[in-house]
């Protein structure tokens, strides 16, 4: 069953059109990568879908629900179905560790006791392989930690789908297969559905189970990771497999 | 159009902020606890030193340039009336505002400035949060709370300083200084005082904030926004302030 469905989206800030006619499905329960060359409007349609800049035109739907961009009420049901790992970690640098994961939960549920909001931060800083350091501030952490924090802070509220901005930007190559390895345990131990912007070849090779390719303002490809890379299109053989340059 | 957009925003962020205060009043909702705390201890701690150092030094200046003119008329004991209401109702509120512009303001800008750069701003909409309640409010409420002790103690410095020029340089005693103080200024003073200087501090924190969460571009402009926080804040407490003597003189 599809987490996300999008219809006709079109994606831009005012005159400009960043993304035109866009419709696709994102699965429950799988990794999406959406890829492309940079400024090719990867993380606009990530901002789109996770409720931060409204489309031009189009429609969207999240677990069978049609999210109205405009509309207050259903921005906070949609955020309150999403968490989203940020390229830059956005760890708030003025809180601890703690502090940052339980945020969520403070201002979704005020009353939740206390004793139980310290045994679900440290399950979930668990969850992502960090234990102690809960007083620490972000910025005594390492990019890596950061990221696997973010993450822990993204999945705290139990959300239907984790969207992740570039999650290896920054990272050397052995920390970010280790965040790669930790998102396909989250999707196999707990059937998370994630969407990754990305455009590491490495990284999309291990983790897609779908990908989405964007290029010119819209879709290039939507199917299996297997299929795009087994596809004949000359663009797609040279984003994937580097077999010759492509002048585009 | 672009003056027309800013003052758009900036009347939309000023209505915003003073519906999220009345609603966090109310509910006690949408703000992370213990952060009034943090910056009650953030804008009160470290503000009293500057302020009460400027504004004493601001008492003295002014008892130096007018102890030398009232001697000529050999109206030596008015200079307690023109520094009890000079300080009390025109200076501490200017100079207090401005130092709040300076320290306070400045700091506010930068750091929601860099949060939007880190997409720090964009996670707390995600999480639910809305930033101009989470990162305004607490800072609007700490600054109403810190300003009536930040005006008395600076009221009560800036005549000090003032008493003590007296002292030194016209022989007046400073139990004669309280007296005559006493008997040209009263409650409802300090209080215009106490107003003015709390129109200032909500001023500055909302120019701060309309400085920080509107910046489009990147690192490099969270400089530029900070310099410009600082600049809109000094101006709007001066055009207010003369507001202010329209009204009440």
């Amino acid at each position: 069953m599809d987490i996300i469905r999008v219809k006709s989206l079109d994606i831009g800030y005012g005159a400009s059109v960043i993304l035109k006619n866009l419709s696709f499905e994102i699965p429950r329960g799988e990794v999406t990568v959406v890829s492309g060359e940079s400024g090719s409007g990867k993380s606009s349609l990530l901002k789109t879908l996770a409720g931060l800049i409204p489309p031009l035109s189009g429609e969207m739907y999240l677990a069978g629900e049609r999210v109205d961009f405009f509309s207050e009420k259903s921005l906070r049901l949609l955020y309150q179905k999403i968490g989203v790992l940020y390229q830059n970690s956005a760890m708030l640098n003025s809180m601890t560790l703690y502090e940052n994961v339980s945020l969520p939960i403070r201002m979704h549920h005020p009353d939740f006791p206390r004793q139980k909001e310290a045994e679900l931060v440290r399950a979930m800083l668990s969850r992502v392989g960090l234990q102690g350091g809960l007083d620490k501030y972000p910025f005594e952490l390492s990019g890596g930690m950061r990221k696997r924090a973010a993450l822990a802070r993204a999945m705290v509220l139990d959300p239907e789908i984790v969207f992740c901005d570039e999650p290896s930007a920054g990272l050397d190559p052995i920390t970010s297969a280790g965040l790669d390895e930790l998102l396909l345990d989250l999707k196999v131990k707990h059937g998370m559905t994630f969407v990754v912007i990305t455009h590491e070849l490495r990284s999309i090779a291990r983790i897609a189970d779908r990908v989405l390719v964007l290029k010119d303002a819209a879709i290039n490809f939507a199917g299996r990771y297997q299929d795009a890379i087994a596809a004949r299109d000359p663009y797609l053989r040279a984003f994937f497999l580097r077999e010759a340059d492509h002048d585009h | 159009m672009k003056l027309m957009d800013d003052l758009k925003k900036f009347f939309t962020l000023l209505t915003d902020e003073i519906y999220y205060s009345g609603q966090y009043l109310r509910r006690r909702r949408g703000v992370y606890p213990g952060e009034i705390l943090h910056q009650l201890y953030a804008m009160g701690y470290r503000s009293f030193p500057i302020v009460c150092l400027i504004t004493f030094l601001v008492g003295i200046t002014i008892s130096l340039t007018s102890a030398a003119q009232l001697k000529l008329f050999g109206a030596d004991i008015y200079l307690a009336d023109l520094i009890g209401i000079a300080m009390i109702k025109e200076l501490v509120p200017l100079m207090t505002g401005i130092m709040l512009a300076g320290k306070i303001g400045a700091s506010i800008t930068a750091e929601i400035s860099t949060m939007k750069v880190m997409e720090e701003i964009d996670a707390l909409k995600t999480m639910g949060v809305v930033p101009e309640k989470f990162l305004m409010v607490p800072r609007l409420i700490a600054i109403t709370l810190v300003i009536p002790l930040l005006v008395a103690l600076a009221d009560s410095v800036g005549i000090l300083g003032g008493m003590l020029v007296a002292k030194l340089t016209l022989g007046t005693p400073p139990a004669g200084f309280i007296r005559e103080i006493l008997q040209v200024v009263f409650v409802q003073d300090f209080l215009i005082g106490l107003g003015k200087t709390m129109v200032f501090g909500w001023a500055v924190v909302v120019s701060a904030g309309f400085k920080g969460f509107f910046i489009e571009r990147g690192a490099e402009e969270v400089g530029i926004a900070t310099t410009e926080s600082v600049v809109l804040s000094i101006s709007l407490i001066i055009v207010l302030d003369c507001v202010f003597a329209f009204v009440l003189y």
